[in-house]
């Protein structure tokens, strides 16, 4: 564990995940605030390769920049004027204080205890394991989370669902066919209303 | 000096905090919730460090709540992003300052 190539991989991949979160606080524009999160989300990726987690580094690779990190993309940029910009609010000393002392509790704690004994060696491959404890030993929590996924896309989809209540299905279609004429007020203005903010 | 537990041990505790900064101190409601998806970063990193490090004999049972906590953090994400949606639909904005309907 104490090779020159360890050494670096670790350190580089941190500077890159710890940098990359504090480029989130500097940066003015929310959509750069994303890919630096992307970036440290890619950091923490590397450090699970590093212990030895090769399953868990692509399931992050996976769910946080490829789902998690496009999905707030796609909230920015449906949320036009809602100011891009990703200012701080009057929290930000209290906050920052918060932040020193977690930072410090976090250190002694690390720093100060007998963790026990160390295993040598690293851990062989995982998948397999994983997939089989899965099924057998958490299959509970495994449906469990199976459930709360689709509850929580069906209710984030019921949620964002644009209702166009003033506009029934049968209504809009009659006019798509030519048979009412198109209503003269809103409807009209709908499509030009987000052309004009760019 | 070998890297070992105590240094994964640091570096999750600094993501945790600049997590727990972002998600206090942002106005933008999208912002706030990229700080809660570091926070669970950090906390996923600690747990994988824990299971490589201490010899417990249950290393993989880490990893799988490890898997866990990925599924809740999407879950939690896609729910939060369409009420930002819902609430910038309303309001016209998803500044948390100016969400305030309840403000006593």
């Amino acid at each position: 564990m104490s090779d020159v190539g360890f050494h670096l991989a670790f350190w580089s991949l941190s500077a890159l995940t710890i940098g990359g979160a504090l480029m989130i606080i500097v940066s003015r524009n929310l959509i750069h605030a994303v890919i630096f999160l992307i970036l440290s989300f890619i950091g923490v990726a590397g450090l699970f390769i590093t212990l030895s987690a090769d399953f868990l580094a692509l399931v992050q690779i996976l769910v946080y920049v490829g789902a998690i990190a496009v999905l707030m993309l796609f909230a920015i940029l449906l949320t036009p004027r809602a100011a891009r910009d990703n200012e701080e609010s009057l929290m930000r000393y209290p906050a920052m204080i918060l932040m020193g002392l977690v930072i410090a509790a976090g250190v002694f704690v690390a720093l100060e205890t007998d963790w026990g004994p160390m295993r040598e060696g690293a851990i062989g491959t995982q998948a397999k394991i994983i997939g089989e404890s899965l099924i057998n030993q958490y299959v509970l929590p495994f449906e469990i989370g199976a459930v709360m996924l689709t509850a929580a896309l069906v209710g984030a989809i019921a949620l964002a669902r644009q209702d166009d209540e003033d506009l029934p299905i049968h209504t809009a279609s009659l006019i798509e066919e030519g048979v009412l004429p198109p209503p003269d007020g809103d409807a009209a203005d709908a499509p030009a209303g987000p052309g004009d903010d760019s | 000096m070998t890297i070992s537990l105590e240094e994964y041990l640091i570096v999750g505790a600094i993501l945790f905090a600049i997590g727990l900064y972002i998600a206090l101190s942002k106005r933008n409601a999208i912002g706030v919730l990229m700080g809660v998806e570091l926070m669970l970063n950090a906390v996923n990193l600690t747990l994988v460090a824990f299971s490589r490090f201490t010899d417990t004999g249950v290393a993989l049972s880490t990893q799988v709540f490890v898997v866990f906590i990925i599924a809740v953090a999407a879950a939690e994400v896609a729910v939060g992003l369409a009420l930002a949606m819902v609430v910038y639909r309303n309001r016209q904005t998803v500044s948390l300052d100016r969400i305030n309907l309840l403000r006593w």
